[in-house]
């Protein structure tokens, strides 16, 4: 088990005030088997006009935030003490052929995870994924070995590379640049298991940065993280696996919810009247706590 | 109308008779008469864009058939039974889908029905801390097949439209046709709306007594609006588009003139994916009204996310799922259809493909484009689990009148409940049916909107004898107070008809240069003193936008001048375009206007237009054409005048029309008065020309013209309403109106209106007075810039409206 410290502080400067702005916020670690919340706060500024904690269709956690009164920054920090200890999945040989995870999941017994074969805006059920993720599925093969392969082959076949993507490019776009951040690499790979017919989740949290050997941890260097839920059938559910960093999530992952592709669980959003060019700057630290300091 | 062996079914009698007695060349001519009460009505000149991509504005007009669709009483029973029952039916799969999802969980409805399905609105499913109800009206499609049963073809849940045309169709049909109604009982419609309301009113939260409603529509540029428009009428609400509204401090408030006003209920006609930008990502709508929604301090009907329940894909398994949620056995028949996601129906229909027409699972009117091979193959584009089969079936006939006599048309029939007070659903004794042009009785076609081509009917329920025709109790509602003003006239509102207001007078203005510059052309061989005139006629039309630098440059006895006049009237010119920026905010205010009004307003649009047509082929068609615009125009101010009570909606309308007439009249005056001295009766002759105030000053001073009373009488004469003086006072007292007598804006309007007054006095101290009024031009331009800039303070103030826009997301990077 490995305690964290998390704070993720996101603050928007405007050029002209905003007379009135909402904001829907996906920034509550869930509670799930293998993560423990100890605590969460959000904090805002500046004063809102009211508040409110709730949950979304997914079960994932949500807070609506209506700020009345003109202004001309917006900040939001969740500070969280959070325990994880991710259970290992089952061998790859005791999970059942991918096909029948495919069928599993249009019928009865699969109807929770029949929404996360089916494409969304983002994850679209795009061909040319569908082909490259073909190849990490022969036939019978369980359906384990074939996702922990397909993760591998992200892992190998992309670079890591901040700046030659946005949100709004196309999986079929990463697939030819062969280039991206850890949202394309979860969307290209969902979109892919999708087009197989297998049931694949955007999974939206943060992931622990180790500094280069030698050198001291910079403050706020972290950022936000996404990796995907993968549906091993009824009986065995959901495991998380990291094509960016080709990882079976185990302790050095924080989860904060889950949705279809990113748009169903984007951490701030926001509608506002007025408010002229936006700035934003956001930092991110997820700090292990010495076992001492737990103890 | 006909049975088995060729009699009149009894139903049928009393109104053939009507029709026979008539005269069937009578009965035709009145068929002609409907067609053009809906158009005095406007409902043949919406401006509407045109979905087949035909041009921006269409005019469709709206044909209703004189010859209504008869339903017995007792087939009208079975069916309010049959899709009440449905009613409850898509009420319960909401409440179920949108909630715990048994249906889902023991296998009763396949997952991908509901996850698939476009119309999930998965932000409905957050749960709320009080829940609401999702399905209050509900509209059904129906066919009457061979047998004589009707069968359900498709189930409205998002917002049934039609409902307002049925009311308009009863209406005109009862003005054009009285003898039919005479001829037989029919129940009237009345009552279901009175229930209706009562119903809605019923919804309110708890502790409200005057429950505030609106109808809120996508606005006037969509097709749907003038049916909105109907239905608001019909139902007394306020007609409001999402800008209009606002959330705060967990309420839904309407921006009023006079601040916020909480809104209780709302009639949602704007699709549920666009109420909430907060919510939906689709970029329009109230940002926040989600979660009023759920906290309870606001009701909407329907929910967003009702649309989900129309799905054609989920028919098939509505029989199960009215035995797992209600225990019940549907009693209503519908179309044979069958979900391909499912492999035994996909097997069915492969056997025999032609037997069947393919339409989305997700959405009733959508056609598949694909041939039934490429679904089954799963090489298509579209996944199996995206598609219905729907065995289409031949429907009966229904009389209908082509030329003059009966013939009979497949109709289709479009039925509307709603939840009265007690929760009970009841359905409208009528409808909305319309014949199927062409034979087209393919599933999707009927499930459509009403088509292109084609007429409308109306729908006739029997009474029974001794007639249930008496309404239910007065709803319930607290004691009015006594309202005099509108204050609360929308922001939006007062926007359009400030904006009415000034193009309709900058139509005029135009209108009447344009006639002056033409009766100078007719005369030919002009004098010195005319061709001054013409030179300044071209630079008012110039400065106005008419006439561009080169027409307004060219010699005034040459053939270009006239070219440019004739191309001003062609559909691209610029009179046609000052006559559809008339077009635009009158169809927005359309709920404020009374009917003469708006009739008026139909007929400068119409003869405007085909008397602009007319004018490009000669200059003395053009003097017509806009002589027929000014008539039109000054005969809506004199309506304007006389029948409009001198609330919000007027102090807006003529506070544009004062502002625009201040400006144009001092840049007009400011270029007839640009002259040199020696020239200067010229410019006095056109300055009363241009103010209309040539016959009042030859009944005052008769023939003889000298500087200081024309001035006097253009400028500054507190009686002569189209005196530059006279505009100002009026906007000053508009002003003082809307805001209060100690208003900023009201002290400069007061400033700028004492100014007309001195320079007349100014030029009365000179001995020169011709010199004097050649130096006025400088002076009036300007009080028309200071004018401007007041307007523009107003629309600050007033009118202006800021967009809602998204924040900037985070992008999520991702530490490798």
């Amino acid at each position: 088990m490995t305690r964290y410290a998390l704070r993720h502080h996101t603050a928007y400067s405007y050029g002209r005030a905003v007379d009135l702005a909402s904001h829907l916020l996906h920034l509550t670690p869930r509670a799930v088997p293998g993560q423990r919340v100890e605590a969460a706060a959000l904090h805002v500024a500046p004063e809102f006009g009211y508040r409110v904690d709730g949950h979304d269709h997914f079960g994932n956690g949500v807070t609506w935030l209506f700020l009345e009164a003109p202004h001309a920054a917006f900040e939001v920090t969740l500070e969280a003490t959070v325990d994880v200890a991710f259970a290992p999945p089952p061998p790859d040989a005791a999970t059942p052929p991918w096909e029948a995870v495919r069928d599993a999941a249009m019928r009865p017994e699969g109807w929770e995870a029949a929404e996360f074969a089916l494409p969304s805006a983002l994850a679209p059920a795009d061909r040319a994924a569908g082909l490259y993720a073909a190849r990490s599925f022969p036939a019978g093969l369980p359906v384990l070995a074939g996702l922990r392969d397909l993760c591998a082959r992200i892992r190998r076949d992309f670079a890591f590379k901040p700046g030659v993507t946005t949100i709004s490019t196309p999986v079929a776009t990463v697939l030819a640049l062969r280039a991206g951040v850890c949202q394309d690499f979860a969307h290209l790979m969902i979109a892919g298991l999708r087009a197989l017919g297998l049931p694949a989740r955007y999974t939206s949290g943060y992931v622990r940065t180790r500094p280069p050997p030698g050198q001291k941890r910079r403050q706020g260097a972290d950022q936000s993280h996404a990796w995907v839920g993968c549906w091993l059938g009824p009986a065995q559910g959901w495991v998380d696996l990291d094509p960016t960093n080709d990882l079976v999530v185990s302790d050095e992952h924080l989860l904060l919810g889950w949705g279809r592709d990113y748009a169903d669980v984007s951490p701030v959003k926001g509608i506002l009247l007025g408010g002229g060019r936006q700035g934003l700057e956001v930092s991110v630290d997820l700090v292990p706590v010495d076992e001492e300091q737990v103890a | 109308m006909v049975d088995g062996r060729g009699r009149v079914r009894p139903h049928w009698r009393g109104l053939l008779g009507a029709y026979s007695s008539l005269g069937y060349p009578a009965v035709a001519e009145r068929a002609r008469r409907l067609d053009r009460a809906f158009e005095e009505e406007g409902v043949a000149t919406v401006l509407a864009a045109d979905a087949s991509g035909g041009g921006p504005r269409s005019r469709r007009p709206w044909r209703c058939d004189p010859v209504p669709l008869i339903l017995r009483a007792e087939e009208f029973e079975a069916l309010e039974g049959g899709l009440a029952q449905r009613a409850r039916l898509l009420a319960a799969m909401l409440d179920d889908l949108y909630g715990p999802q048994a249906l889902l969980r023991e296998g009763v409805l396949p997952a991908a029905l509901v996850a698939g399905n476009p119309h999930f609105l998965r932000p409905c499913r957050a749960p709320a801390p009080q829940p609401f109800p999702r399905l209050m009206f509900y509209g059904a499609d129906l066919l009457r097949g061979p047998d004589g049963e009707w069968r359900v073809v498709a189930d409205r849940c998002g917002g049934a439209n039609g409902v307002g045309f049925a009311a308009e169709n009863r209406a005109l049909l009862a003005r054009v046709l009285p003898e039919a109604f005479r001829a037989v009982q029919v129940r009237p419609l009345r009552p279901f709306f009175d229930a209706w309301l009562d119903g809605l009113q019923n919804l309110a939260p708890p502790g409200v007594d005057n429950p505030r409603m609106a109808l809120l529509t996508p606005g006037a540029k969509q097709e749907t609006w003038l049916e909105h428009l109907l239905l608001s009428r019909e139902l007394g609400l306020e007609l409001v588009e999402p800008g209009d509204l606002t959330v705060r401090d967990g309420q839904v408030f309407l921006k009023t003139l006079r601040g916020l006003r909480r809104i209780d209920v709302i009639l949602r006609r704007i699709k549920g994916e666009q109420s909430d930008p907060l919510e939906f990502n689709a970029g329009w709508g109230v940002p926040g009204l989600m979660q009023v929604l759920r906290a309870g301090a606001v009701r909407l009907v329907n929910a967003p996310g009702s649309m989900l329940v129309e799905a054609p894909g989920a028919a098939p398994y509505l029989p199960a799922c009215a035995r797992f949620l209600l225990g019940e056995t549907l009693s209503l028949g519908a179309l044979e259809t069958l979900w391909l996601g499912d492999e035994e129906s996909r097997r069915i229909v492969q056997a025999d493909p032609d037997a069947w027409r393919l339409r989305s699972a997700f959405d009733p009117a959508q056609p598949v484009a694909l041939g039934a091979l490429d679904v089954f193959s799963g090489r298509g584009t579209t996944p199996p689990w995206m598609v219905a089969a729907t065995r289409p079936m031949a429907p009966s006939g229904a009389p209908r009148l082509m030329g003059e006599r009966l013939d009979p048309a497949p109709v289709v029939l479009r039925m509307f409940l709603a939840r009265d007070a007690g929760g009970a659903w009841r359905a409208m004794p009528g409808g909305l049916a319309h014949v199927l042009e062409g034979g087209g009785a393919e599933p999707q076609r009927i499930a459509g909107p009403p088509p292109r081509r084609g007429a409308a009917k109306d729908v006739w329920v029997l009474a029974e004898d001794g007639g249930d025709i008496l309404g239910p109790a007065a709803p319930r509602v607290a004691t009015l107070p006594i309202r005099r003003s509108s204050g609360e006239l929308p922001s939006r509102v007062a926007d359009d008809l400030y904006w009415l207001g000034r193009y309709l007078e900058r139509l005029e203005a135009n209108a009447r240069l344009t006639r002056a510059l033409l009766a100078r052309l007719l005369r030919g061989a002009a004098l010195p003193r005319e061709l001054a005139e013409i030179r300044a006629l071209t630079r008012c039309l110039h400065a106005s936008g008419i006439l561009d630098a080169e027409a307004a440059a060219s010699p005034a006895d040459g053939t270009s001048l006239p070219r440019a006049l004739l191309a001003a009237a062609s559909p691209a010119g610029a009179l046609t375009t000052l006559l559809e920026m008339v077009e635009r905010p009158q169809a927005a205010v359309r709920d404020r206007l009374t009917h003469d009004m708006w009739a008026a307003f139909a007929q400068l649009s119409q003869e405007g237009r085909a008397r602009l047509a007319a004018g490009t082929t000669g200059l003395d068609a053009l003097v017509e054409a806009m002589g027929a615009i000014i008539r039109a125009c000054t005969g809506l101010s004199g309506i304007a005048a006389e029948n409009m009570v001198r609330g919000g909606a007027w102090m807006f309308l003529d506070l544009g029309r004062r502002i625009e007439r201040a400006t144009t009249t001092a840049r007009n005056l400011a270029h007839a008065l640009d002259q040199p001295p020696r020239r200067m009766e010229a410019g006095l002759r056109l300055a009363l020309e241009i103010c209309d105030s040539a016959l009042t000053y030859r009944a005052r001073y008769l023939a003889t013209v000298q500087p200081a009373p024309v001035l006097d009488l253009v400028l500054a004469d507190p009686g002569n309403p189209r005196a530059l003086g006279f505009q100002l006072n009026a906007v000053k007292d508009r002003l003082a109106e809307i805001g209060g007598a100690d208003d900023a804006l009201a002290a400069t309007a007061s400033v700028l209106a004492a100014r007309p007054q001195r320079l007349v006095d100014e030029v009365l101290m000179e001995v020169d007075r011709d010199a004097a009024a050649a130096r006025l031009p400088d002076a009036l331009l300007a009080l028309e810039h200071e004018t401007a800039a007041l307007s523009d303070a107003v629309a600050r103030r007033y009118v202006s409206h800021v967009r809602a826009r998204a924040l900037d997301e985070d992008e999520t990077g991702g530490a490798a």
